[in-house]
């Protein structure tokens, strides 16, 4: 019976081909550098410096809805459906939510 | 007072909370990362095995650590988390090797309640969003763009508000998660939701799954083409998908980590935990799941990550115990075990108490700590320093110099030591039953003081005398050639290699010999205008037998030269400046890089880089090694060089990472050394002190070596009594025949051997909280006193334990008194000769009084109440320091006329503490649960009663570490007349396992080192943008405030890693010299 560990992945068959297994009671004592970075480049670049949206979830979607009445009505597509959707799942949870009040 | 405090770690962070596997370095290199709360590790797969690149301290504490391949990138990104709600994308720059941030940004709420699983960053196997999930009912996403830039973050509200898991799944058209989560009648459910980008909102997701597992803790995300989720719970495992649903039960057991094995995602390990490692197999056939497999493959440590590397071969991290290496066999071993450990990384956390003893009794604190949890369960003892293991020694006073010589130039052992006098020179060897023994060279002369010997070429020795210089056969031992020194000069100080011998006569004269078969040729002399105080002429360049440099110590005007050889020109003079003589130089290297050491007669040393083919000098170095004039000596051990430092505090000098390191010796006093590798006492030093001679063994040359005592129990208590060489410990364990029953110990171990010596088990249901060694008043035994709890699952807060007195009679605990109490005995103090227990929220005193019968009893004296819960308790005097459960410290007095304990002070804030200690009569210093210190002061000079009965809050730190116990000690050796050995310190152990020192400074150091620290925040950059001055500001949920009266010393000292340029830039930024930083940031780091 071919063993449930066959097969195991090899990315590079090099890869601990030549590790000697050191005496597991010795724990292995390499030290790595420590790295003190110096250089500019630790900051990013300025778009890169991530925030969140100020806007409140409830503000948005207010928003959201205004301009979705504002747009011009759209021939019914899929998207129709996605947005009804939409919709229902908000009415469920916002009914869900008084439930659990 | 200790108000100006310097925290520094001695040992880092161990315990490993995440890792993953990835390209990171390169496109063809493949990488583990892990993440050690603070920190991050790079390591690199090779041949040889894992091999370190890179330890890198992130100034956060890791929340999540993934990493990613963005579109049209060659490399994996890494993105990281952070528990204060910052985070970053570093990317590897091959070219400069350098991390580089892509983006950062805080991803902090104003409101929201912080969540209590844990926070959850995920990202999209597509690369189109990462998802957070920090605060109950809120689900944040930071988008990516087509080009792979993050967006504006924003948040949408997430229904589930007791969320378990959420995770990415594979093979969505629009980006999925699948959330598990418990709902308010504590049943689990999966339900999933598509993430709509536009409208910034969910979408309901292709399916959900009620009912699940009532532990159901896990999902595993399947990759394509299977796809799906796997839902690990305690007793069943469940495969989900839209199509799909195959459960499959499994022995009961808690899944602590995952590791994906194939790219298919058809093999996963998983690791419980008790530590075993399970194989789930997805099958499958034509993309279709077709069921699930579990297979029990063996015990590792308890994992808390696990990442399949490479061959078989998979990364086990854990925070309980020791991380591994481990090779899965294709077939399992006699025990049945397809795991093989291959190796071990050493991991102290959580570090649960820990004493600090003086077990060699050299004067050197030693640290033992309960470390590891469960099985991994240990006892360490950590020391600083080197250690000289005693192979032989012999009484011999006055000892002036030393050398080890071979009977053959080729032989790979020594035979002969040659131990310098006044007015002799006595030769040692070995004799055939490895005694050592005196013994003659013939050719040598005895009668008088050796100032030199050396092997040379052609099987001859050399020995230097204030008259001669002598060239023997180290066969026939007979004199083949001898130069005199010209009438009417001596030698004063010489130096010898094997082929050439520099010496000094007085007035000046440096003479230069070469050695020949059977002859001394002077090759040169300069007259030099002043004395020469020390020489050497250690090859470093390609000839081991021939140096090209010498390197000459000067009187009068206090420099350093360098001259060529054999020519003897001048080719550098260093002035050393100050009126303190050099006393002994060498050139010597290290990891490729030549240097020139120069001992000053004070205890300094200066170290400078040299050019060996120019002889210039640069990078000049100055640290404070001892007070008492230094000799150095190279010496091998492991087949690296080293240098020894022989002074009042001996030192060794060794290179690590291209920068010099000093470690202690401990030895109290060494006036000199030379390595002695007899057949006998192979790699041996020989050790001259305090009118001995010693041989003996060297310690790996590392800074702290830590001895591990597995107890496959967890240690939860200890402390040492001196009088019985003991070791006193609270354990748990695990009871062999049924697994579930947990029971609890006092143990005696003994503290040479750390063998268990008597066990007293406790109740069921009782705990050891809190174990002390004391004596009483009027009595003069002492005691082991153990406090504990009753812990009853049906009660909230224990109302029943016992404070339990035992005494060692015959290496056996005897119970000699015991006491209830009506509560947990969280803490327990000697005080005055009576016994001070913390108890649920009461400080309860009791005398040991004598009974008629003549036994002895605890009696309750007075007590305290007010407090919410007394954890931990501190004393001085009369006065205790009390650390509660939420409400931060008070101080309250013992007054012994009323027998009364009165509350004094406390600090109105509502910190939950978790250690105190007192650092004098007014400062004390507290640790709490969000990771902060503080250090607060009696106000005794107040005006009022109101503001004398306030402990005023002097210094806030955030520390980014549990700490469990502080300690008053130190872990080096301290010398009363050095200046670092005046300053006190308190140890600290922290859950993470590190090992750290709060050091109470001069205020005038303090300022200084402020005014550095500031300095080094401009040129040290924190990784991923992230700011040193908010991570060590103070930090709890209701404020955050900038550190204050507390100095981070692991970027202090940094500065030693620093560039020339760099350090420079701080010097002119500092107006101080870069050798007057570089000294007293060295000083610094001897504290630890």
């Amino acid at each position: 019976m071919a063993s449930i560990l066959g097969d195991l992945p090899s990315f590079d068959p090099h890869n601990f081909s030549q590790h000697r297994p050191s005496d597991p009671s010795n724990p292995s004592k390499m030290v790595p550098t420590t790295y003190r970075p110096t250089h500019n480049r630790t900051l990013p670049p300025p778009d890169q410096v991530i925030t969140t949206e100020v806007k409140n979830i409830l503000i948005r979607s207010f928003y959201q809805r205004a301009e979705e009445k504002l747009r011009p009505k759209r021939p019914a597509t899929d998207h129709l459906a996605a947005e009804h959707v939409n919709k229902h799942f908000r009415a469920a949870s916002s009914s869900s939510s008084t439930q659990g009040l | 007072m200790s108000s100006w405090n310097y925290v520094v770690t001695a040992h880092k962070p161990t315990s490993v909370t995440h890792s993953c596997v990835g390209n990171f370095t390169s496109p063809q290199e493949l990488n583990l990362i892990v993440a050690k709360c603070t920190r991050i590790e790079i390591h690199l797969l090779t041949p040889q095995g894992l091999q370190p690149m890179l330890d890198v301290p992130i100034y956060g504490r890791i929340a999540t650590l993934e990493l990613f391949r963005p579109h049209g990138e060659a490399q994996d990104f890494l993105f990281i988390a952070t528990e204060r709600y910052k985070f970053c994308v570093l990317q590897w720059d091959p070219e400069s090797s350098e991390l580089i941030t892509r983006a950062m940004g805080d991803v902090s709420d104003r409101i929201g309640r912080p969540t209590d699983n844990g926070q959850i960053g995920i990202i999209d196997p597509d690369c189109r969003l990462i998802g957070l999930h920090l605060y109950d009912g809120l689900f944040k996403v930071i988008p990516f763009d087509n080009k792979g830039q993050l967006k504006e973050a924003f948040n949408i509200r997430l229904e589930e508000l007791q969320v378990l898991d959420i995770k990415f799944l594979f093979g969505c058209a629009k980006p999925t998660i699948a959330v598990l989560y418990q709902d308010n009648k504590d049943a689990r459910h999966v339900k999933t939701y598509e993430v709509s980008l536009k409208d910034k909102d969910f979408v309901e997701g292709p399916w959900s799954q009620n009912s699940l597992d009532n532990g159901a803790d896990l999902l595993i995300p399947v990759p394509p083409p299977l796809c799906g989720v796997l839902i690990i719970g305690e007793e069943t495992i469940v495969y989900c998908s839209a199509s799909a649903f195959k459960a499959i039960p499994i022995r009961p057991s808690i899944t602590k980590a995952y590791g994906r094995v194939d790219v298919d995602g058809s093999r996963y390990l998983l690791g419980d935990h008790a530590g075993m490692i399970h194989l789930l197999v997805i099958t499958h056939e034509k993309e279709k799941v077709t069921g699930l497999k579990i297979e029990l493959l063996g015990e590792t440590s308890i994992a808390s990550t696990i990442s399949y590397l490479d061959n078989a071969v998979v990364f086990v991290g854990s925070s309980y115990g020791d991380s591994q290496l481990v090779k899965l066999n294709l077939h399992p071993d006699a025990k049945g075990s397809y795991v093989e450990v291959l190796e071990r990384y050493i991991n102290l956390g959580p570090i649960v108490d820990f004493c600090v003893v003086d077990l060699e009794r050299q004067g050197q604190g030693q640290v033992v700590t309960c470390s590891g949890a469960f099985k991994d369960g240990s006892l360490r003892v950590v020391r600083n320093g080197i250690g000289i293991n005693e192979q032989a020694s012999v009484e011999l006073q006055g000892i002036k110099g030393m050398w080890s010589l071979k009977s053959s130039i080729d032989e790979a052992f020594d035979t002969f030591l040659v131990v310098s006098f006044i007015s002799e020179t006595r030769i040692l060897a070995m004799n055939l039953e490895d005694e050592l023994e005196e013994t003659e060279i013939e050719g040598f002369l005895s009668q008088v003081q050796t100032l030199f010997c050396h092997d040379a070429v052609y099987n001859q020795l050399v020995q230097v005398t204030s008259n001669s210089v002598r060239l023997v056969s180290s066969t026939t031992r007979e004199l083949r050639d001898e130069w005199h020194a010209p009438a009417g000069f001596t030698v004063n100080v010489a130096t010898a290699n094997a082929s050439q011998v520099l010496l000094a006569t007085g007035g000046g004269h440096l003479v230069y010999l070469e050695i020949g078969d059977g002859k001394l040729t002077e090759v040169q002399h300069a007259l030099l205008e002043y004395e020469v105080s020390c020489l050497d002429i250690n090859p470093i360049g390609d000839n081991p037998n021939y140096s090209q440099l010498a390197a000459v110590g000067m009187w009068t005007d206090i420099s350093v030269r360098i001259f060529s050889l054999p020519e003897l020109t001048l080719i550098t003079k260093e002035q050393l400046g100050g009126e303190i003589i050099p006393r002994s130089v060498l050139l010597c290297a290290f990891e490729g890089i030549s240097y020139l050491l120069c001992a000053l007669g004070d205890g300094h040393l200066l170290n400078f880089q040299m050019d060996t083919t120019t002889g210039q000098l640069k990078d000049r170095k100055k640290v404070s090694l001892g007070t008492q004039p230094i000799t150095l000596r190279t010496f091998s051990s492991k087949s690296a060089t080293h240098v020894f430092a022989a002074s009042d505090r001996p030192t060794v000098i060794y290179s690590s990472n291209k920068k010099l390191l000093y470690s202690n010796v401990n030895l109290k006093e060494v006036s000199h050394m030379c390595p002695f590798n007899s057949a006998a006492f192979p790699d041996s030093l020989a050790i001259a002190r305090e009118g001995e001679l010693t041989i003996g063994t060297i310690d790996d040359i590392q800074k702290l070596h830590i001895r591990t005592i597995p107890l496959g129990e967890h240690a939860r208590r200890i402390c040492h009594q001196e009088q019985t060489r003991t070791f006193g410990i609270c354990s748990l364990g695990n009871q062999s025949n049924s697994e579930e029953s947990e029971m609890h110990f006092v143990r005696l171990l003994d503290d040479q051997t750390f063998e268990f010596m008597s066990t007293y088990p406790l109740d069921s249901f009782e705990y050891g909280c809190s174990i002390l060694s004391c004596s009483f008043t009027e009595d003069k035994n002492v005691y082991y006193c153990v406090g504990t709890a009753y812990v009853l699952p049906e009660e909230n807060e224990p109302t029943k334990g016992r404070i339990l007195v035992f005494i060692v009679e015959d290496g056996r605990l005897q119970l000699i008194a015991e006491k209830e109490t009506k509560g947990a005995v969280y803490s327990l103090n000697a005080f005055n000769g009576k016994l001070l227990a913390a108890i649920n929220q009461k400080i309860q005193l009791y005398k040991w009084m004598l009974r008629d019968d003549g036994t002895r009893e605890l009696q309750s004296e007075c007590g305290h109440h007010g407090h919410i819960l007394a954890l931990y308790v501190q004393t001085r005097g009369d006065f205790i320091v009390v650390g509660d459960l939420m409400k931060s410290i008070s101080l309250l007095l013992y007054k012994h006329e009323e027998g009364a304990i009165e509350e004094r002070a406390r600090d109105y804030n509502a910190n939950w503490m978790s250690a105190v200690e007192i650092l004098d009569d007014d400062i004390y210093l507290g640790a709490e649960n969000n990771f902060n210190l503080l250090t607060v002061k009696k106000n005794s000079e107040g005006a009022t009663d109101e503001e004398r009965g306030r402990l005023e809050v002097v210094g806030e730190y955030h520390l980014g570490e549990f700490v469990n116990r502080f300690r008053h000690g130190s872990l080096v050796m301290r010398l009363p007349d050095s200046e670092i050995g005046q300053i006190p310190t308190v140890i600290f152990g922290t859950v993470n396992g590190v090992i750290g020192v709060i050091a109470s400074l001069p205020q005038e150091q303090y300022t200084f080192l402020e005014k550095l620290q500031s300095s080094l925040r401009k040129v040290i950059k924190g990784v991923g943008g992230l700011s040193h001055e908010q991570w060590r500001s103070f930090n709890n949920e209701k404020r955050t405030a900038e550190a204050r009266n507390f100095l981070d010393g692991d970027l202090i000292e940094s500065f030693l890693d620093l560039s020339r340029n760099k350090m420079e830039d701080i010097s002119k930024s500092m107006n101080v010299q870069v050798e007057e930083l570089c000294k007293r940031v060295e000083e610094l780091t001897r504290l630890h």
